[in-house]
C-alpha cells in the first residue's frame, strides 16, 4: 500500500457502502477519487437496480442506468445482513474498514446489532455515515419519504413553478444527490478529525435538512424581512433573470443588468420601444414595472436564435445562457473541449458508454471512473477469499446458505 | 469547542454565494476562515450589514485588504504563507492579473491547496463567460427539465447551482487535505460550476449517451419507477398543498384505508401500479377531491400514520416552525453587532462528537484586522497605521 500511497487522493480509504438509491452518490463521489468503496448488496442485488431508465429500455438488474451512474468505481459484494452468518462476515469486514455509509430506516441496523454503537466496539476508528429521510432523531424520524416528499417538506417545491400552477419538483433525484454530497463531506470531516482524535464518529445526515439547507433566499428573506417567498415562474426570485422564448428555443436573459448597454442593443434592432425614455434610467422604476421590461425584451428575443442571443450577451459581459436540453449539453463545445465526458467500458455489454465526468479537476490526483458499477456479487471471491481469507469451501458454504 | 476542522486556516477570496457557502461550511466545523474584503469592491451581496451577507459569512474572520495596491499583494502573500487553503470564485483572469496564480503562491507556501471556483472552469472556449447560478442551471439542462410536460421551461427560480458548486468545493478541499496528509503535497483545483451541476443530472446524461433519449420534463411525476398517486395535491386554505407518493400495492391499500375506501378506489383502472400510472390524470383528480377537504398538515399525518410518504409543501413560515427541524436544532441564533439577534439555517451535517459550532455573526468590514495583521502576521502598529493611511488596509 505504501508504494501506491499518494497516487490518488483517497487511496487506502476503505468504505463499506450499504446504501440504496438514497445515498449511493455519496460512495461514487469518494470512489471516483480513489477510495476503495465496496458496495454491499443483499443477495439478488440492491433494490436500486430495479429503477430505470434501463439500457435499451429493457428492465434488467444489470442494466439500470441510474444504478450505473451512481455506483461507478465501486466493487460489489452480496451479504445477507439479516442472516447471522452474514452479520458475522459483515463485522469482519467492518474491522477492515474506515467508513460505513448506510441509508436504512433509523433503528434497522440496531436490530441487527450492526449499528454504530455495536461496530465501534470492534473498530473504534470506524466512521459511520447515515443518510436517512429525516435523521436519527426527532418526531418525523420514522416517517416515510422519497425524493418528492423531501423536496416538498424541505421548501424547494413551494418556490418553484408558475404562480398559478401547483408547486413544482426539481428534475432528477436532487434531494438524494445533495444529501449524498453532504454525506461525503461529513465523512471526510470525520476522517480529518480522526487523524488527530484517533477515533471515528457517527455522521447523521437528514435528507430533509439537506433540502432545507439548499434553498438560497427562502430562509433569509423570511427570517430577516418576514417575506414568504412565492413561486413566480422562470423569473428569478430577485427578478434578475427570466427565461424567454426565442426563434429556436429558450434563452435565459437578465432584465436590468448593464441597462444602457442593453437598451442600446435593443435599439440597434429598432426594438427598444420606450425603454430609451428617461424614466427607465431609474432602477427602482424598472424593478417596479418589470412586466413592461419583460414584454419589450420578449418581443426582441423572438427575432433571434438562442445561440445568437447568448453570444451577443456574453460579448457584452451579460450572464445570458441558452436553456439547454440534455442533448445540447451532451454536445456542448465547451464541455467537449474540456474533455468532460469520459468513456467507461462495459465489457459484458460489448460496449462503452460516455459518462459525465469530474465535478472538479485536481492538479495532482486524478478523478476517474476506475470501473463501471459492479455486477451483483462481482467481487465476492476477491473480497471474501483473497482479502478476508475465507477458504473456497467456506465461501461455497456461505453461497449455499444464502448468506452471500 | 473543538470542531472537526480545528487548526485548519482558510484564506477566503470568495464573494456572492457559491464561494461563501463553501467557506461557511468549513467555518461551521472549526476552520479559521479569513474573509478578505475591500471597501472598493464592497457592493451588493458583499455589503456587510445585510441578511444575505450575514447568512453566508457567519463564523468567519473579516479583514480589509486592497489587492489593487502593490503592497496589498505583499500582504496576501504573507497571509498565504500561514494558510492551508485558499479559495476564490472570481472570473479566471482575476487572480492571474493580480499575480496571485497558484504557481506564484506556492513559492511562499509550497503545500498550498488552492481552489478556483468559476462558472466554466479555467480552460476551454467559454472560460471567460459570465455566469451566475441561474446561467449555470440553464446551461446544465435542469432549467429545461424542471417544468410540466409540454410547457415552457421554468427551472428552480433561485441559485441552486451555486450551492451545489459550494458543496463540491468543500468536498474537493477535504480530499486535497487527505492527499496532503499522506504526501505533504498541496495542489490546485479547477472547479467549473457547470461541471459540478452536470454531475447532478448524470442519469439523464447517461440515458442520452446510452439510449439516445433526450430527457423531457415530467413535472412532479416519479422519474425512475412508475408511481401514482405521485405529486402535490391542493388542500384546504390559500395555496396549501401536500405531496403524496404511493409506490407499492401495500402503500396503495393503506392509502385507500385512510380515505375510507371510496368506491372509485375499487375501479379496475386503479387496480395495479401500472393501471394507476396509466390513469394518473383521473386518479389525481379523485385524490385532489379528498385532499381539498383537509388541511395539508392533516393529510400528511393521516398518511404518515399508515406508512405512506406524504409531506406538506412547506413555505418559509412552515419551515421556520417545522417540528422536525426545530427538534434537531436546524435554526441557529447569532448576535450581530449592528443588526442584533439574527436567525439562519445551521448545517445538515450532524457529527456525533464534533458538532457544528455557531459562535459569531458575519464580520463587519475589517473587524478582525487587528487580530490578523497584528497578532497573526506580527506587524507593528506603525506598519498597520501606514498601510491604513496608504489605503492598503481598507
Amino acid at each position: 500500500m505504501s508504494l501506491l500511497a499518494g497516487r490518488t487522493a483517497l487511496e487506502g480509504l476503505r468504505i463499506l457502502d450499504l446504501t440504496s438509491e438514497k445515498g449511493s452518490f455519496c460512495g461514487k463521489l469518494l470512489a471516483d477519487m480513489g477510495a476503495d468503496v465496496i458496495k454491499v448488496e443483499p443477495p439478488g442485488g440492491d433494490r436500486a437496480r430495479t429503477l430505470g431508465p434501463f439500457l435499451n429500455d429493457v428492465p434488467n438488474a444489470e442494466a439500470s442506468l441510474s444504478f450505473w451512474y451512481n455506483n461507478t468505481s465501486k466493487r460489489g459484494i452480496t451479504v445477507n445482513l439479516e442472516h447471522g452468518e452474514g452479520q458475522k462476515v459483515f463485522r469482519e469486514l467492518a474491522c477492515t474498514a474506515d467508513v460505513v455509509v448506510e441509508a436504512f430506516p433509523p433503528g434497522y441496523l440496531k436490530k441487527l446489532s450492526l449499528d454504530y454503537e455495536a461496530l465501534k466496539e470492534l473498530n473504534p476508528r470506524l466512521i459511520m455515515t447515515s443518510i436517512t429521510s429525516f435523521g436519527q432523531t426527532g418526531p418525523y424520524r420514522d416517517y416515510a419519504s422519497c425524493d418528492l416528499v423531501a423536496l416538498a417538506l424541505g421548501g424547494q417545491m413551494y418556490v418553484s413553478g408558475d404562480s398559478d400552477t401547483p408547486p413544482l419538483k426539481a428534475y432528477g433525484e436532487q434531494a438524494y444527490l445533495i444529501a449524498s454530497l453532504f454525506g461525503a463531506i461529513g465523512t471526510l470531516m470525520a476522517l480529518y478529525h480522526r487523524h488527530s482524535a484517533g477515533r471515528g464518529q457517527l455522521v447523521d445526515v437528514s435528507i430533509h435538512e439537506c433540502v432545507a439547507g439548499m434553498i438560497e433566499h427562502v430562509h433569509v428573506r423570511y427570517l430577516y424581512e418576514g417575506v414568504v417567498a412565492r413561486r413566480q415562474g422562470s423569473l428569478h426570485w430577485d427578478n434578475a433573470f427570466r427565461v424567454f422564448p426565442c426563434k429556436d428555443g429558450y434563452i435565459l436573459l437578465t432584465l436590468f443588468q448593464e441597462w444602457d448597454t442593453l437598451v442600446e442593443l435593443l435599439d440597434s434592432d429598432g426594438m427598444a420601444a420606450d425603454l430609451k425614455d428617461e424614466r427607465w434610467c431609474d432602477h427602482t422604476a424598472r424593478s417596479r414595472e418589470a412586466d413592461h421590461i419583460i414584454q419589450v425584451l420578449g418581443g426582441w428575443a423572438m427575432r433571434h436564435t438562442a445561440t445568437e442571443l447568448m453570444d451577443l450577451g456574453q460579448l457584452l459581459r451579460l450572464p445570458w445562457a441558452v436553456v439547454n436540453s440534455i442533448k445540447l449539453v451532451s454536445h456542448n463545445p465547451h464541455l467537449l473541449e474540456r474533455g468532460f465526458f469520459v468513456e467507461v467500458a462495459h465489457p459484458e455489454q460489448g460496449a462503452s458508454f460516455c459518462y459525465p465526468g469530474a465535478p472538479y479537476r485536481f492538479s495532482r490526483t486524478p478523478w476517474r471512473v476506475w470501473r463501471r458499477a459492479p455486477l451483483i456479487g462481482e467481487h465476492n471471491q476477491e473480497i471474501f477469499g483473497r482479502e478476508l481469507g475465507l477458504s473456497s469451501a467456506e465461501i461455497a458454504g456461505l453461497i449455499s446458505g444464502g448468506v452471500i | 469547542m473543538l470542531g472537526s476542522l480545528s487548526g485548519l486556516r482558510v484564506l477566503d477570496f470568495t464573494w456572492v454565494l457559491a464561494g461563501p457557502f463553501a467557506t461557511r461550511l468549513l467555518a461551521d466545523y472549526g476552520a479559521e476562515v479569513i474573509k478578505v474584503q475591500s471597501r472598493v469592491t464592497m457592493e451588493e451581496t458583499e455589503r456587510n450589514i445585510n441578511g444575505y451577507f450575514n447568512t453566508w459569512n457567519r463564523n468567519k474572520l473579516g479583514i480589509s485588504l486592497n489587492v489593487s495596491k502593490p503592497q496589498g499583494i505583499g500582504l496576501v502573500k504573507k497571509l498565504v504563507q500561514v494558510s492551508d487553503v485558499l479559495v476564490e470564485n472570481f472570473s479566471p483572469r482575476v487572480m492571474k492579473n493580480w499575480g496571485l496564480d497558484y504557481d506564484t503562491l506556492t513559492e511562499v507556501r509550497p503545500d498550498l491547496i488552492m481552489v478556483s471556483m468559476s462558472g466554466m472552469g479555467q480552460t476551454g472556449p467559454w472560460k471567460d463567460y459570465v455566469a451566475f447560478g441561474a446561467t449555470i442551471q440553464a446551461l446544465s439542462g435542469i432549467t429545461h427539465l424542471t417544468t410540466c410536460p409540454g410547457k415552457p421551461p421554468l427551472g428552480l427560480g433561485y441559485s441552486y447551482a451555486d450551492q451545489v458548486a459550494g458543496l463540491m468545493g468543500v468536498l474537493a478541499i477535504l480530499e486535497a487535505l487527505e492527499h496532503r496528509r499522506k504526501t505533504g503535497e498541496g495542489q490546485y483545483i479547477d472547479l467549473a460550476e457547470l461541471e459540478s451541476m452536470s454531475g447532478l443530472l448524470g442519469t439523464a446524461l447517461l440515458d442520452y449517451q446510452a439510449n439516445h433519449r433526450d430527457a423531457s420534463p415530467i413535472g412532479n411525476c416519479s422519474a425512475y419507477q412508475p408511481a401514482a398517486p405521485h405529486g402535490v395535491y391542493r388542500c384546504m386554505g390559500e395555496d396549501r398543498w401536500c405531496a403524496i407518493a404511493v409506490f407499492t400495492g401495500e402503500e396503495w391499500q393503506a392509502f385507500c384505508r385512510v380515505l375510507g375506501h371510496p368506491s372509485w378506489t375499487m375501479d379496475k383502472d386503479f387496480a395495479t401500479p401500472l393501471d394507476r400510472w396509466r390513469n394518473t390524470a383521473r386518479l389525481d383528480q379523485m385524490v385532489g377531491e379528498w385532499t381539498k377537504q383537509h388541511a395539508a398538515e392533516e393529510v400528511m399525518s393521516l398518511l404518515q400514520e399508515v406508512g405512506v410518504a406524504a409531506g406538506v409543501v412547506q413555505n418559509a413560515a412552515d419551515l421556520a416552525g417545522d417540528p422536525q427541524l426545530r427538534s434537531r436544532g436546524f435554526f441557529v441564533e447569532l448576535d450581530h453587532p449592528v443588526m442584533g439577534k439574527t436567525v439562519a439555517d445551521g448545517s445538515p451535517i450532524n457529527l456525533g462528537d464534533t458538532v457544528a459550532h455557531f459562535h459569531r455573526a458575519a464580520p463587519l468590514l475589517g473587524q478582525d484586522n487587528n487580530y490578523i495583521y497584528y497578532h497573526l502576521l506580527g506587524m507593528s502598529e506603525d506598519e498597520l497605521e501606514q498601510y491604513a493611511a496608504e489605503g492598503v488596509i481598507s
